[in-house]
C-alpha cells in the first residue's frame, strides 16, 4: 500500500509538487495526468525514493519509505523513468538481467528462476529477438520496450512509469496498455503517466490529474473526466462522449 | 581601466618590475645603489649588466612575444580555452629542440630557435590534422593538451635516455631564464620584427571576432587572416621557448587579462598582451628567485601555479 | 545468447593471460642483468635454491620481489582506472588524466621535504590524501555524468595535474637543490622494489584488489544511469564514497612506494573491456592481469633500452600511452 501525505518535493529549494496527499489504489492501474511540466515526473521520483521530499512523507504500509532499506524498497517498487540513459556496450540482455539485481547475490549471477523470469518478460516485452544486440544500436521505441522489460524484471507488486509509451508506434501502445492489464490480473498494481486522456480512461482504473504541482481530481475515469476539468487543466474546449467499444468516457476537442 | 591610460600604466609596471629585477636576487643590490648607474662610483656593473639586466630583457621579450601569440591564437579560434602552450605547440617546440640538444650537444646555440620553430610548426599541423576545421572548444583543448603530454613524455624519455644531459636540458624546459645573458637576446632580436607584423592584422582581427560571414563580407581575406596569424603565433612562440623553453600557461592567461583590462579591441589587445606576458614573465621570475635564494625556482613552474588555477576557472565559467 | 555464446572462450583468455603473465615473470627473473643469470638459475632459485649460489641470490633478493611489485601495481593502476571509467562514465578517467597520480605525488613531496610528520607510512598516508584532494577538486568542478561534461571533467583533470605538477617541481627543487632530482621523482619505476618494499605494497593493495573484484557487479548497475541504479537498490553516494576511496587507496598506496605508473589505468580498461564486453565482473579480472603483463613488461623494457643503465618504467609507459590518450579523445569525445 503506497500512500503520501502532504508531500511537498522541489528542486534546490523550489518547490515543485505542493502538499499532495493520496493512497495509490491497491491492486489497480492508476494513471497519473496533467500537462507538461506539472510536476508529474517529479511525483513519481518521490514516490520511487529517487529524490527525498521538502517536507511531508511517502509512506509504505505505513511506514516512511525514507526509513526502508534500499534493496528491500527495490523488491518493493519499480519505476521507469521518463529519459533513459544510453548505456554503452551492453546487450538487451545484460541490461534486463540487471534487474534481477535486487533478487539474486551480490555477485548477480543468474538462478534458473531469474533465467526463466528475463525470458518471460522479454516474450512480453516483445524484445526476445534483440537478446543480443546492443542497446546503443535500437531504434527509440525499441530501446523503451526493453528498459520496460528491464522494469518488469524486477518483479515488483509496484510498478510505477513515466511515459512508457512515448517513442512508441500505436500498435506498441496498445500492447504495452494490454500488457499491463495483464500484469495487473497477476496481482501488481501500476502508476503510469500517460498523455492520452482517452487510452488513461480506457485502459486504467484510478486517474490522478495533476495541475500546476498540486493534485486537482483523483478518481475512476467516469468521476474525474469533464468538460469543465479539461478546460481548467489542460486549456482545452471538449465534449465528452462514451467510448463506442469500452463505454468508457472519451473526450474530442472542439475547435 | 580606462582604454586610454591602459597601456602607459602597463609600461610603468614593465618598468617597476625591471628595477625591481634589478634589486632582487642572491646579491640584493639597494635601490639607491641602483640609481647611480653611469656613474663611476657605481659598483654592481658586472652584476647588473652581465646578468640581471640581460635576464630582464629577455622576462619581457619572451614574455610578450608568448602572450602575444596567445592573443593571435584566441583571436583566430575565438576559443578562450586556446593558446600555445595549452595546445602542445610549445611542448612541440620543447621536444624537438630537446632531441636536437641531446643529439648535437657540440652545435652551436643558434640553430635552437630554427629547431624549436621547426617543433612548433609541426606540432601545429598535427594538431590541425587530429581535429579538423571546426572543432568544439573543448574538443581543441581536450586533444591539444593529450598532444602536449605526448611530447612532454617523449621529452621526459629522451632526458632519461641521457642522463648526462639532464641538467642543462631540464633548466631549459622548465621555462627558466636563469644563466642567460646577451647570447639569448641577440638570438630573439630577429624574431621581434614578427611583433610589428602581428600588427598588421589588428584591423581583420577585430572583424573576425565579431562573425566570420561578416568579416567576410567586409573584404577580409578569412583564410589568408587565420594562416598569418596562427604562422606569426607558431613562430613567435617556438621562438620563445628555443630561449626559455615553454613556460606553463603564460601565453593563455596574458591575453585574457589583458581583455578585462583594455577590452577585445586588437588596436590594445596585441600591445596590451605582450605587456602583460612581459610583467607576467618578470613577476614570475622575480618570485621564483627570491622565495629561498640562492636556490631558484623556473619562472615556468612558478606561472604554471598560476595559471592552472586560472585555467580551471575559465573552464568552469564555459559551461 | 550472450552469455552462453563467448563463455568458452573467456575462461581460456584468463588462463592465456596467466600463462602469458607466467613466462613474463620468468622472463624478468633473468633477463638484462649486468651479471649473468640463465633462465635455468631463474627457476632454481625460485623452486630450488641452493644457498651461495650467487646468481639465484640476485634473482631472489633483487629481481623476485621487483617482479612481484610490478605485477602487483599493474593490477592495481589497471583497476583504478576501471573503477573510475565506471564510476564517472567517462572513457578516459583514469589515474594519470584526473590527476590523482599528480596529487598523490604532491602529497608526498609536501610531507618528504617539509619534514612536516614523520612515521612508518607518512608518506603513503599523505600520497592517499593528496589523491583525494586532488579527485575532489576534479569532481567538484566536472561532473559525475556521462555525455556533453565529459571532456570538461578531463580538462579539469589535466589543469590539477599541471598544478600539483608545478607544486611538486618547486618543492623538489627548494628541498633538493636540483633539478634531476624532480625527474626521479615524477617517473615511477622499480629499481628500489625489494622485498621490505613489497612487504609494505601487498598488505594494502591486495585487500583493495579483492574489494574491487566484489565491487564490479555494483559498477555494472551504475552503467544504468543514477536513477535506474537507485530504483535497483542501489545507494548512489555510498557506492561513490566507496568506489573513490578504493582508487585513492590503491593508486595513493602504490605511488608513494614506486612513484608515479601512468596510463596502465586509461589504457587497460579498454582492451580489457574490447576482449570481453562491458560486464565489469567479466572485465575486470581481465583488466588486471592486463594491468599486470603491461606493467611487468614495461619494467623488462626499462632495463632493456639503455642496457646496461635504466630508464624509469614510469616514462616508458607514457611514451607508449599518451597516443592511446589522443586515439581515445579522438574516437570518444
Ligand atoms: N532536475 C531538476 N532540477 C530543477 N528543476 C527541475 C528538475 N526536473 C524538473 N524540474 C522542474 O520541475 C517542473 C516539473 O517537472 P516534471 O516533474 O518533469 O514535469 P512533468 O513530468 O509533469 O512534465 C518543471 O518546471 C521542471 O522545470
Ligand atoms: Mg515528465
Amino acid at each position: 500500500m503506497l500512500s503520501t501525505e502532504n508531500l511537498s518535493i522541489g528542486y534546490h529549494g523550489q518547490v515543485i509538487v505542493k502538499d499532495v496527499s493520496f493512497t495509490v489504489p491497491h491492486g489497480k492501474i492508476t494513471a497519473l495526468l496533467g500537462p507538461n511540466g506539472c510536476g508529474k515526473s517529479t511525483l513519481l521520483k518521490a514516490l520511487s525514493r529517487t529524490i527525498k521530499p521538502v517536507s511531508g512523507h511517502v509512506y509504505w504500509q505505513q511506514k516512511d519509505v525514507q526509513n526502508i532499506a534500499h534493496k528491500e524498497y527495490a523488491r518493493l517498487l519499480a519505476m521507469l523513468p521518463q529519459v533513459q540513459p544510453i548505456p554503452e556496450g551492453l546487450t538487451t540482455f545484460d541490461l534486463i538481467a540487471y534487474g534481477r539485481s535486487p533478487h539474486n547475490g551480490f555477485w548477480g549471477r543468474l538462478s534458473q528462476k531469474d533465467r526463466a523470469v528475463i525470458d518471460q518478460v522479454m516474450a512480453a516485452s516483445g524484445v526476445t529477438e534483440l537478446a543480443d544486440k546492443r542497446v546503443s544500436e535500437l531504434s527509440g521505441g525499441q530501446r523503451q520496450r526493453v528498459w520496460l522489460a528491464m522494469t518488469l524484471a524486477q518483479e515488483t507488486p509496484y510498478i510505477l512509469l513515466d511515459e512508457p509509451t512515448t517513442y512508441m508506434d500505436l500498435n506498441h501502445q496498445v500492447e504495452l496498455l494490454g500488457n499491463l492489464r495483464r500484469l495487473n490480473h497477476e496481482g501488481k498494481t501500476i502508476v503510469t503517466v500517460l498523455h492520452d486522456i482517452n487510452q488513461a480512461a480506457r485502459y486504467c482504473d484510478y486517474l490522478l490529474v495533476m495541475h500546476n504541482g498540486e493534485l486537482v481530481a483523483q478518481g475512476t475515469p467516469a468521476e474525474v473526466i469533464n468538460q469543465k476539468l479539461l478546460k481548467e487543466v489542460f486549456a482545452v474546449n471538449a465534449q465528452i462522449f462514451p467510448d463506442p467499444v469500452a463505454n468508457t468516457p472519451m473526450c474530442v476537442v472542439d475547435d | 581601466m580606462r582604454a586610454t591610460l591602459g597601456l602607459p600604466v602597463l609600461l610603468l609596471l614593465v618598468a617597476l618590475l625591471i628595477v625591481a629585477s634589478f634589486m632582487l636576487g642572491a646579491v640584493p643590490i639597494p635601490l639607491a645603489e641602483i640609481l647611480k648607474i653611469g656613474q663611476a662610483d657605481f659598483a654592481h656593473s658586472f652584476t647588473l649588466y652581465q646578468y640581471r639586466l640581460p635576464r630582464a630583457v629577455l622576462a619581457v621579450l619572451v614574455g610578450g612575444m608568448m602572450a602575444l601569440a596567445g592573443a593571435l591564437v584566441q583571436g583566430v579560434i575565438r576559443n578562450p580555452l586556446a593558446s600555445p602552450d595549452v595546445l602542445g605547440i610549445s611542448n612541440g617546440a620543447g621536444l624537438l629542440a630537446v632531441c636536437f640538444i641531446t643529439l648535437f650537444p657540440q652545435s652551436s646555440a643558434g640553430a635552437i630557435p630554427l629547431v624549436a620553430l621547426l617543433g612548433s610548426a609541426m606540432a601545429a599541423l598535427l594538431l590541425w590534422l587530429l581535429v579538423g576545421r571546426y572543432p568544439s572548444e573543448t574538443r581543441l583543448a581536450l586533444t591539444g593538451v593529450a598532444l602536449a603530454a605526448f611530447f612532454a613524455a617523449c621529452i621526459d624519455f629522451v632526458m632519461l635516455l641521457n642522463p648526462q644531459e639532464i641538467n642543462t636540458a631540464l633548466l631549459w624546459l622548465t621555462g627558466s631564464l636563469w644563466g642567460r645573458n646577451w647570447v639569448q637576446v641577440q638570438l630573439l632580436l630577429p624574431w621581434l620584427l614578427l611583433v610589428p607584423v602581428a600588427l598588421l592584422l589588428v584591423k581583420p582581427l577585430n572583424l573576425l571576432a565579431l562573425d566570420e560571414q561578416n568579416a567576410r563580407s567586409m573584404g577580409v581575406n578569412v583564410p589568408l587572416v587565420r594562416f598569418a596569424a596562427l604562422a606569426l603565433a607558431v613562430c613567435l612562440s617556438g621562438a620563445g621557448v628555443a630561449v626559455c623553453g615553454p613556460v606553463g600557461f603564460l601565453g593563455l592567461i596574458a591575453p585574457h587579462v589583458t581583455r578585462r583590462l583594455l577590452g577585445s579591441r586588437h588596436q590594445l589587445l596585441l600591445p596590451g598582451s605582450f605587456l602583460v606576458g612581459a610583467i607576467l614573465l618578470l613577476f614570475a621570475d622575480l618570485v621564483g628567485r627570491v622565495i629561498d635564494p640562492p636556490i631558484e625556482i623556473p619562472a615556468g613552474i612558478v606561472t604554471a601555479i598560476l595559471g592552472a588555477p586560472y585555467f580551471l576557472w575559465l573552464l568552469f565559467r564555459i559551461k | 545468447m550472450q552469455n552462453t555464446k563467448s563463455l568458452s572462450s573467456y575462461p581460456a583468455l584468463l588462463a592465456g593471460l596467466t600463462l602469458l603473465l607466467a613466462l613474463l615473470f620468468w622472463w624478468s627473473l633473468f633477463s638484462w642483468s649486468a651479471m649473468n643469470i640463465s633462465a635455468r638459475d631463474a627457476l632454481d632459485a625460485v623452486f630450488n635454491h641452493e644457498a651461495g649460489n650467487i646468481a639465484q641470490t640476485i634473482v631472489r633478493e633483487l629481481r623476485l620481489p621487483r617482479a612481484l611489485v610490478a605485477i602487483v601495481v599493474g593490477c592495481a593502476m589497471a583497476a583504478a582506472g576501471a573503477v573510475m571509467q565506471g564510476l564517472t562514465l567517462n572513457p578516459l578517467a583514469s589515474p594519470s588524466v584526473l590527476g590523482i597520480n599528480a596529487g598523490a605525488a604532491l602529497g608526498m613531496a609536501l610531507v618528504t621535504t617539509l619534514g612536516l610528520w614523520q612515521g612508518a607510512f607518512s608518506t603513503s598516508v599523505a600520497a592517499v590524501i593528496g589523491a583525494a584532494l586532488a579527485w575532489l577538486i576534479v569532481m567538484s568542478l566536472g561532473s559525475w555524468k556521462a555525455g556533453g561534461q565529459s571532456s570538461r571533467l578531463v580538462l579539469a583533470g589535466i589543469a590539477v595535474s599541471a598544478l600539483c605538477m608545478a607544486l611538486t617541481k618547486a618543492l623538489v627543487i627548494l628541498h633538493e637543490n636540483q633539478a634531476v632530482a624532480v625527474l626521479s621523482w615524477l617517473a615511477g619505476g622499480f629499481v628500489e622494489a625489494r622485498w621490505p618494499l613489497f612487504g609494505k605494497l601487498w598488505p594494502v593493495a591486495v585487500p583493495a584488489l579483492l574489494f574491487t573484484l566484489a565491487f564490479a557487479p555494483t559498477l555494472n548497475l551504475l552503467s544504468l544511469g543514477d536513477e535506474n541504479a537507485s530504483h535497483l537498490g542501489v545507494v548512489i553516494w555510498a557506492v561513490r564514497l566507496l568506489g573513490s576511496a578504493l582508487v585513492l587507496v590503491l593508486v595513493g598506496w602504490t605511488i608513494s612506494l614506486v612513484g608515479a605508473i601512468g596510463f596502465v589505468g586509461l589504457i587497460v580498461p579498454h582492451v580489457a573491456r574490447k576482449l570481453t564486453g562491458y560486464d565489469y565482473r567479466r572485465n575486470m579480472p581481465v583488466a588486471m592481469l592486463m594491468g599486470a603483463c603491461l606493467v611487468l613488461l614495461a619494467d623488462i623494457v626499462s632495463r632493456a633500452i639503455a642496457f646496461p643503465t635504466e630508464v624509469p618504467a614510469g616514462a616508458i609507459l607514457a611514451l607508449f600511452g599518451t597516443p592511446v590518450f589522443i586515439y581515445l579523445v579522438r574516437s570518444r569525445i
